[in-house]
């Protein structure tokens, strides 16, 4: 049975692997938020400063992904587990950053617009764990639990065996990062519709 | 079966796939020397549309081709509850809207058009029409739909090709992929569309059939190509694997070929690593530019082209072997018959795709 064996929920202000809260937002702190994660991680990964934000979100995301769930790195050859990721707004956020670079006076920064693109993430993703399986980002209106479902289908249908989802929507005002694991596993959270939509929105439920 | 077929282009070269084939047969290249382009008002060779000026260039472009794609299948389909659209694009109306650069286009032709569902972007880097082309596929194989429209569509604009200059990466005469010579990418715009279907009847012309591939990405840069074509080989290998096809039945290869050193090295590395080497290969990127998230889209509707009209056509740039592995690069255009084709595609992110097309 498909399941959900492992979560991460990114928030403006909180941290959450499977449900847990595993880190919290120091305000008074000069590094940015997804820098006080990799600090509180010890990830030794310096590669993590040059990336934007999208692609340090899923990167830590996955980090505590892996953390939480060990097995997974070594359960799978380096080509079975897909990535299937989405948002709404694509690279805005390093867009508006790379255009700036030229707009006011400055040159294009090469540094930047490598970044303009919303898959990098699942690059950086592939690199960081030397993974050759299949990718895809979409961009939708909303999160859609369909979107993860049918592919699923098609992708564990075929050379994949296990799957990375991910909604990642990282702009200047918000942060709504989820990363998901999806396995053939007799233990978990079943996947389907009601239980992505629900794990999507932990950590917001808490604040009520 | 998966049928492909009503393959349309708006390029440079033309409004519709007959234009553009016509182009081709008479190896027209649609790139120019545009003055003041550039980041510094160099001159910049580009392969830009006339005419195509203004706001909602993104979404004109994608009207356009849906509209002369509707000619062509039964218009019924447009509106099916068992159809979707995909749009394979990178930087949509960036120009429009940097915060939202597609939800606008999506309405618009769902709207438009009376589609049943809102269109669904992807968004792959350089591998984007080719992947997307391949979830098609798989969309149907899975009876997930019945039709599937593929729109592939990325527009000119300062900000790519300023990126691009700030890479180093744009070449100051039209680019020569896999030439001695080649010095970099030229970029390009327009929108090429196919339908996907289970259903032969959908076509009013004959279609081709659609053996999907997969993607498989480097592990390697996000900027770079591996060096070994890591990435590109697995996925060559699967698509021939997952289509029980042989190396020796391609009659054809439509390569990625962008005329950078790196990439058209990666690419001869990885063919011949491959053991193919020695089939007719073409870019098609001296004839319409980079055109990024459309490239897979329109010029694997060149190779169907290519296919109904059994012409290989040569691949514009190319003077001098310029990789350290031979290829067998299409020199001159030249009749064969076209039974199965391979088309690939590389690019940032280190994503590799590939598909194939045969014959009926």
């Amino acid at each position: 049975m498909k399941m959900i064996t492992a979560y991460c929920n990114l928030r403006a202000d909180e941290c959450l692997v499977n449900g847990e809260v595993v880190a919290r937002r120091d305000a008074g702190s000069e590094d940015s938020w997804f820098k006080q994660i990799y600090r509180q991680l010890d990830l030794g990964y310096p590669k993590f400063y040059k990336m934007d934000v999208l692609s340090q979100a899923g990167y830590l995301a996955m980090e505590l992904i892996k953390k939480a769930n060990p097995d997974i790195t070594a359960a799978y050859a380096d080509d079975e587990i897909a990535l299937v990721f989405a948002n709404a707004s694509s690279s805005a956020e390093t867009d508006r950053r790379f255009m700036q670079s030229y707009e006011t006076g400055g040159s294009p920064s090469p540094s930047l617009f490598v970044y303009t693109l919303p898959n990098i993430v699942l690059g950086e993703i592939a690199i960081a764990n030397k993974w050759y399986g299949e990718n895809m980002f979409a961009v939708l209106p909303k999160f859609a639990p369909g979107f993860y479902l049918n592919y699923s289908e098609i992708l564990l249908a075929s050379d994949s065996c296990a799957l990375l989802g991910g909604w990642l929507e990282v702009t200047a005002g918000s942060t709504d990062v989820f990363l998901f694991m999806v396995e053939e596993r007799e233990n978990g959270t079943e996947f389907n519709n009601g239980n992505l939509l629900h794990l999507s929105q932990t950590g917001l439920v808490a604040a009520y | 079966m998966i049928y492909i077929g009503a393959e349309v282009i708006v390029s440079p070269l033309g409004d519709n796939a007959e234009d553009n084939w016509q182009a081709l047969v008479e190896n027209r290249s649609g790139i120019a020397l545009v003055p003041s382009a550039g980041f510094n008002q160099e001159d910049i060779h580009l392969a830009k549309i006339a005419g195509l000026n203004g706001p909602l260039r993104f979404q004109q472009l994608v009207i356009k081709v849906l509209s002369a794609l509707e000619a062509r299948i039964d218009a019924s389909i447009l509106t099916s509850d068992r159809t979707i659209v995909l749009i394979s694009s990178t930087k949509g109306a960036l120009d429009d809207n940097l915060h939202d650069q597609f939800s606008e286009t999506c309405i618009a032709v769902m709207q438009q058009f009376g589609l049943a569902h809102l269109p669904m972007v992807i968004s792959n880097a350089c591998i984007s029409g080719v992947l997307t082309l391949n979830v098609a596929g798989k969309m149907i194989e899975a009876d997930q739909y019945e039709h599937v429209i593929v729109i592939g569509c990325d527009v000119a604009s300062d900000f790519v090709l300023y990126g691009f200059q700030s890479l180093f990466a744009v070449s100051d005469k039209p680019c020569a992929p896999f030439d001695a010579a080649r010095k970099g990418i030229t970029l390009g715009e327009g929108c090429g569309a196919a339908l996907v279907s289970a259903a032969k009847s959908a076509f009013k012309n004959a279609p081709l059939q659609l053996l999907t591939g997969t993607s498989a990405n480097d592990a390697n840069h996000i900027s770079g190509p591996s060096r070994t074509g890591e990435g590109l080989v697995r996925s060559i290998l699967k698509t021939l694997r997952y289509n029980d096809v042989l190396g020796d039945e391609i009659d054809f290869i439509s390569a990625h070929g962008t005329g950078t050193i790196f990439n058209d090295e990666m690419e001869s590395i990885a063919f011949s690593s491959l053991n193919l080497s020695h089939i007719p290969l073409n870019s098609l990127k001296g004839y319409y530019g980079h055109t990024l998230g459309a490239a897979g889209v329109i010029e694997t509707a060149v190779c169907m082209q290519m296919m109904r009209n059994s012409m290989l056509i040569k691949s514009a740039g190319y003077r001098d072997a310029g990789t350290s592995q031979p290829l067998n690069i299409i020199l001159e255009n030249e009749p064969k018959k076209l039974r199965t084709i391979l088309k690939t595609a590389s690019g940032f992110g280190g994503g590799n795709a590939s598909l194939m097309i045969r014959d009926l």
